[in-house]
């Protein structure tokens, strides 16, 4: 039992909520891998959400038969709420999976994160300048794009 | 972080900054925020300016600091929403004259004792928890070594930049895991425990792997990298957490093996210098046996020195 | 739970599945690669069709992508709250077998079409 054990203190702890919410938590400069990680988790958790959901009405042909099926698929196609839904669901799903490549590429593989180095002034980490922060940036400018091209999919019907 | 801003110590900051500080006093057991005015000069630190406070207008602000130039790590806190060492952030990095405030917490995901002064106990526990030291199984040899173990190089300079850990705690304070998970071992134990596992002289990685390899261990990191982004000495831990997780599955997978060196041949011992052989060449010019005859006599400032012809001679 | 370099292992093994998996089936509702509208592509004679056909891929989907949603949902749990550890784990394996329960009797359970 250290010293500092028996004095009281004080958790200085920002919390879950405001660590998986908030990418601006630490304002550190250089840092976009922080937005990801935020957008990879806040995308995961809201298409986990879906997928409960997505299994439980795929089910309705084995449940109710396939009348039921139809005219489920009907009420959702005439509803604009679903089709928001829908559409929000397909741009994350986008993100998720593209940054997830880059995830693959750095966690699993252990590649495309540089070397260590020697440092020298004015350092820039090399995880900073390896292929991953192209690919991240890549990650960004499409996103937008493939997002829009399945909204245009979603609305047309 | 880093230092980014290389020049901006030449630059002369606001003549009056707004020090605004996060206070908790245990006996107190509340947060409450408290400003003070300091005047600056240029290349005032923030520290310099917690210390100025501290002298002159409120002796109770408590912090931790000692070496004032960035090598001990006792002076981390949270300036600006950032965590820096506060010894290596210059005023006028911090504070311009459109907007001279600064705002100092203590650091984040650190329990707190005092104002500024946060507990690392479990920062280093944390830190122990993965051994970071040498290990050889030859113990015997381990305490009482007869050689250097080699290094070759480059097997230094795969573990150099992880070596220039000073244990400030700011990649731990900036971590969004560690945020909500106590017991999460941080990005500076991880980075030790590469350093090691990859360090030819030592030969057990499977305990460190062990250790790493938990519930709370490498497999908790996201990669948010803010550790890497506000390392003040360069080590970047993003990057040995992603080396390091995989090289815990190449090692489970049983595709990697770690490479150890022996230790260096015992050097042969010390013998005097032998006289020197007959056949010894001599500079050109001098005649070995006429200044034996006759001795060289200098004098040098009323002082007669006589030089000694083995002096010239060279193998 | 199992070894947690197991899980971790499993949960990139599974992302890499879905990657494969998951654009085949987004492309199934692609109308320029199907031919047939986004709509038209939900009728009950196109979804009976692709169950007959290749039900055992889309259940692979559904197996892969729970588990890698739900181990990745633990994950936050074990963050959220560290004491609870044996907790989370018996949540991700409940709700693992009840929705893998349901994803399977759609694709075993199908009625004939009408």
């Amino acid at each position: 039992m250290g010293l500092t054990d028996r004095v009281r203190q004080y958790r200085n702890l920002p919390g879950f909520l405001q660590a998986s919410l908030n990418p601006w938590l630490i304002k550190a400069r250089n840092n976009p891998e922080r937005l990801a990680f935020v957008l990879h988790r806040v995308t995961g958790f809201t298409v986990l959400l879906y997928l409960f959901l997505h299994i439980i009405v795929t089910n309705t042909p084995a449940r109710a038969g396939w009348e039921a099926w139809d005219s489920l698929m009907e009420a959702f196609g005439a509803a604009l709420f679903n089709k928001v839904g829908e559409f929000i669901i397909a741009g994350f799903v986008i993100f998720h999976g593209m940054n997830g490549i880059r995830l693959l590429l750095t966690e699993f593989f252990g590649v495309c994160i540089g070397k260590p180095e020697k440092p020298k002034p004015p350092y820039i980490p090399p995880s900073f300048k390896a292929c991953q922060r192209r690919l991240l940036y890549l990650v960004f400018a499409l996103w937008p794009i493939l997002w829009a091209i399945a909204g245009y999919i979603i609305f047309k019907g | 972080m880093a230092i980014a801003d290389l020049k901006a110590a030449t630059r002369i900051p606001p003549k009056l900054v707004t020090i605004r500080v996060k206070r908790w006093s245990p006996t107190k057991g509340k947060v409450e925020w408290r400003e003070y005015q300091v005047e600056t000069y240029r290349g005032m630190t923030v520290l310099e300016a917690l210390l100025k406070v501290k002298a002159e207008k409120d002796h109770t602000l408590s912090m931790r600091y000692s070496c004032r130039m960035g090598v001990c790590g006792s002076c981390g806190m949270v300036i600006n929403g950032v965590p820096r060492l506060a010894c290596q952030t210059q005023i006028a990095e911090v504070a311009s004259e459109s907007n001279p405030v600064i705002t100092i917490e203590p650091l984040y995901n650190h329990p707190v004792i005092r104002d500024l002064a946060t507990d690392f106990n479990p920062f280093f526990g944390k830190h122990a928890s993965v051994k970071p030291y040498l290990i050889r199984k030859d113990i015997e040899e381990r305490e009482g070594p007869t050689g250097e173990y080699i290094l070759k190089p480059e097997e230094l300079e795969n573990i150099y930049q992880f070596s220039l850990c000073i244990s400030c705690g700011l990649c731990y304070s900036a971590c969004p895991v560690a945020a909500s998970d106590p017991e999460y071992l941080g990005p500076q134990a991880l980075a030790q425990a590469l350093r090691f596992i990859i360090d030819p002289r030592d030969e057990d990685p499977n305990t460190r792997i062990a250790v790493v390899d938990s519930e709370h261990g490498c497999h908790r990191c996201h990669y948010a990298a803010t550790c890497s982004a506000v390392c003040p000495k360069a080590v970047d831990p993003a990057m040995a957490i992603q080396m390091l997780r995989s090289i815990v599955f190449r090692h489970r997978l049983g595709f990697w093996r770690k490479r150890t060196s022996k230790p260096a041949e015992k050097p042969k011992e010390w013998q005097p210098k032998k006289p020197m052989p007959p056949e010894a060449q001599t500079i050109p010019g001098v005649d070995l046996e006429q200044m034996e005859k006759e001795p060289v006599i200098v004098e040098v400032d009323g002082i007669k020195v006589e030089i000694d012809y083995k002096f010239y001679k060279i193998r | 739970m199992a070894r947690t370099w197991t899980m971790q292992f499993l949960q990139y093994v599974t992302a890499i599945l879905l990657i494969v998996l998951l654009s085949f089936h987004l492309a199934e509702r692609i109308p320029w690669i199907t031919g047939i509208s986004y709509h038209e592509s939900l009728k009950s004679e196109r979804v009976a069709d692709a169950y007959s056909s290749y039900g055992w891929v889309l259940l692979l989907l559904a197996y892969a992508a729970l588990f890698h949603g739900l181990n990745g949902f633990r994950g936050m749990l074990h963050e959220w709250k560290p004491r609870h550890g044996r907790l989370w784990d018996l949540v991700f394996i409940i709700l693992f077998l009840v929705f893998a329960g349901i994803a399977t009797y759609t694709v075993v359970g199908l009625p004939p079409l009408p």
